[in-house]
């Protein structure tokens, strides 16, 4: 019955492809969004995990950057230095704000950082240095060229015009790029400028996270401590947290067209051939050989439709750099797990009218004249 | 294969209740013995069609019983049936019913693999069935490449190949020209008389009577009139008994004859 039922599947070949392509359009969606989440999740995030500090420590119950205001005395910074373990706090700045560079308004994440900082600055350096210093700012490579921009213009950040001094790599996502000034600058913008956002701790050799940042928390009042991976984790968490209603109705529109295309193709196929299962009933084929035919018609098509869907995406992930360099797609095993467990629910709920249709089925059926 | 007998007993099927009740088929009794050729005919409406789903255990009576070697089938339960069609019974159909995605052979080896036989076992069963039906050089064919008589040998092979007792054949040369249809109509007795299988064919072609043992004329779902076919031994002609042109006892046997000159010339022999 296997071989009957590839060789139906394999003989209407539109109706293979209309169901194979709609899974795979279903599946893709799917695929694609997760990736897009997962690609913006680990951009958000370049920045904490590129930043060299081992230990963030930020205001009392802040646990992470994304929509997220950070204020504490900057003094605390020397009582965080005296913590064991600890090497060196490097002081930033933070807001959440806009680059203007000409007519182009992105927004950023504005970043105050001290001469010679000694975490913090941005990983990756296309053109120009890595420190603004006083009057200049390193912005996004990505930023600047859809600007119009390069090193030695003029871009305005909050309200004060910098001078392009570096261009970064790997500081934009979709959402956001990140854009550094001088924390003197910075400073000099705030109303208290004795202020930090963040404190970005470097540890001895040997000395662990975990337990530093514990340290730090039972001995500096009025501060949380995370360790950069915590601290990572808990940006992601608001990006999730963000885009999960997204990514319901994204996957539930997903789900309803992979559904609808494969319990319209599985029905017309089993339709279309009643005339052959009811005279195999005739012959004497129980009705499981039947429920046999289209459970495998219905588990190949959804499985290559989940082949089709999964290349596409891949092929989407390839091309879309080349389009923009702020989108991109991380597939993850966790989506592939997912759009698998789609597929084979699109497998069983198609196949479910159709072996209705055939138990109802009279095989007298094929003694009636055409 | 088994000899079977299959036994009807005043069996009647009504379709239908209160006005629109319609008896399909009325009090009919019938025995049809292994090795037997029974031609159904009768008009269209008459019920010949019904007759047959009940002997091939195809739709249930509403009253009276059939029996297949003694076992009452018309009341077996819709699970048992499958098993009774499968390995009891084989159809062969007016349309031929191929599976069309499928090859001759592969058409022939699944009826196999239902009733259980492995895939290798199977196709080999399949590929000498049809041999034996003079399509050996058409096993890989789809049957869209198929002529209409090869359509339905590969029906025949396929009704064959569990071995069955009985044979059912609805209308199987209505698709078929003249010859091919006489061709096919010759094949079935030679299953019935070499094989020892009874044959069951409902039709209205007239030209076919000659291959029957037995021609049943049904009307209005009843057996009007019964026929027995003989053969003349002189010219070989298939007659109705009842409408000989002429007879003779010879050892206390009845001959029938189309002619008085075959009855002349059957006596002149065995007189000497």
């Amino acid at each position: 019955m296997t071989r009957l039922a590839l060789r139906n599947l394999f003989q209407s070949r539109a109706r293979l492809a209309i169901s194979v392509g709609g899974v795979a359009l279903a599946l893709m969606l799917i695929l694609a969004l997760d990736a897009v989440v997962g690609w913006i999740e680990a951009r958000v995030t370049a920045y904490i995990d590129t930043s060299g500090a081992d230990v963030w420590v930020s205001q009392e119950g802040v646990r992470n950057m994304h929509m997220a205001s950070s204020s504490f005395s900057s003094s605390l910074a020397s009582g965080v230095a005296r913590v064991d373990g600890v090497e060196s706090v490097t002081p930033i700045l933070y807001l959440t704000n806009v680059v203007e560079a000409g007519p182009e308004r992105a927004v950023a994440y504005i970043i105050g950082l001290p001469d010679r900082a000694l975490a913090g600055t941005p990983s990756v350096i296309r053109s120009g240095g890595a420190n603004p210093g006083r009057g200049g700012a390193v912005i996004d490579q990505g930023i600047a060229e859809a600007s119009g921009i390069g090193l030695g213009d003029t871009v305005q950040i909050l309200g004060e015009e910098f001078d392009v001094v570096g261009l970064s790599a790997g500081t934009a996502s979709l959402t956001n790029s990140i854009a550094f000034i001088s924390s003197t600058d910075f400073a000099g913008l705030l109303a208290n400028p004795r202020v930090a956002s963040f404190l970005l701790v470097r540890l001895e050799p040997g000395a662990s996270a975990e337990e530093v940042a514990r340290r730090i928390e039972s001995q500096v009042r009025g501060v949380t401590a995370q360790t950069r991976e915590e601290f990572a984790a808990q940006e992601r968490k608001v990006v999730r947290d963000m885009s999960t209603d997204l990514m319901a109705i994204m996957n539930l529109v997903g789900f309803l067209i992979g559904l609808a295309v494969m319990s319209l193709t599985v029905y017309t196929a089993t339709l279309g051939r009643r005339a052959e299962y009811g005279m195999l009933k005739a012959l004497g084929a129980h009705n499981r050989d039947l429920y046999l035919t289209v459970g495998v018609q219905a588990l190949v098509s959804v499985a290559l439709g989940l082949a089709v869907g999964l290349m596409f995406t891949l092929g989407l992930a390839a091309i879309m750099p080349l389009f923009s360099a702020n989108l991109g797609l991380q597939i993850r095993a966790a989506a592939l797990g997912k759009a698998g467990v789609a597929a084979l629910t699109f497998a069983g709920a198609s196949a479910l009218l159709p072996i209705r249709q055939i138990r109802g089925l009279d095989p007298a059926l094929v003694f009636r004249r055409r | 294969m088994a000899s079977s007998t299959l036994q009807v007993l005043d069996v009647t099927k009504r379709f239908g209740s209160g006005p629109t009740e319609v008896t399909a088929v009325r009090r009919v009794s019938l025995t049809i013995d292994p090795g037997e050729v029974v031609l159904i005919m009768g008009p269209s409406g008459s019920g010949k069609t019904t007759l047959l789903m009940m002997l091939g255990a195809l739709l249930k009576p509403t009253e009276g019983t059939i029996r297949l070697n003694g076992q009452v089938i018309s009341e077996l339960d819709e699970g048992r049936l499958p098993e009774v069609r499968l390995r009891q019974f084989g159809f062969v159909f007016q349309d031929f019913n191929l599976l069309s995605a499928l090859t001759a052979l592969e058409n022939v080896a699944l009826v196999a693999g239902l009733a259980g036989r492995k895939n290798g076992e199977a196709r080999s069963r399949a590929a000498a069935e049809l041999t034996r039906l003079g399509l050996g050089e058409r096993l890989s064919f789809l049957p869209e490449k198929l002529s209409g008589g090869e359509k339905q040998r590969v029906a025949i092979a396929r009704a064959l190949i569990n071995d069955p007792a009985i044979l059912f054949a609805d209308e199987p040369t209505a698709n078929l020209d003249s010859k091919i249809g006489h061709d096919i109509m010759r094949l079935l007795r030679s299953i019935a008389k070499e094989q020892g299988r009874s044959v069951v064919i409902v039709s209205h072609d007239q030209r076919i009577k000659d291959i029957a043992d037995r021609v049943l004329w049904l009307e209005d779902g009843e057996f009007k009139e019964t026929t027995t076919m003989v053969i003349d031994p002189v010219c070989g002609m298939s007659i109705e008994r009842e409408g000989a042109a002429a007879s003779a006892q010879l050892n206390g046997t009845t001959v029938y004859f189309c002619s008085r000159g075959c009855r002349a010339e059957y006596l002149a022999e065995h007189a000497l």
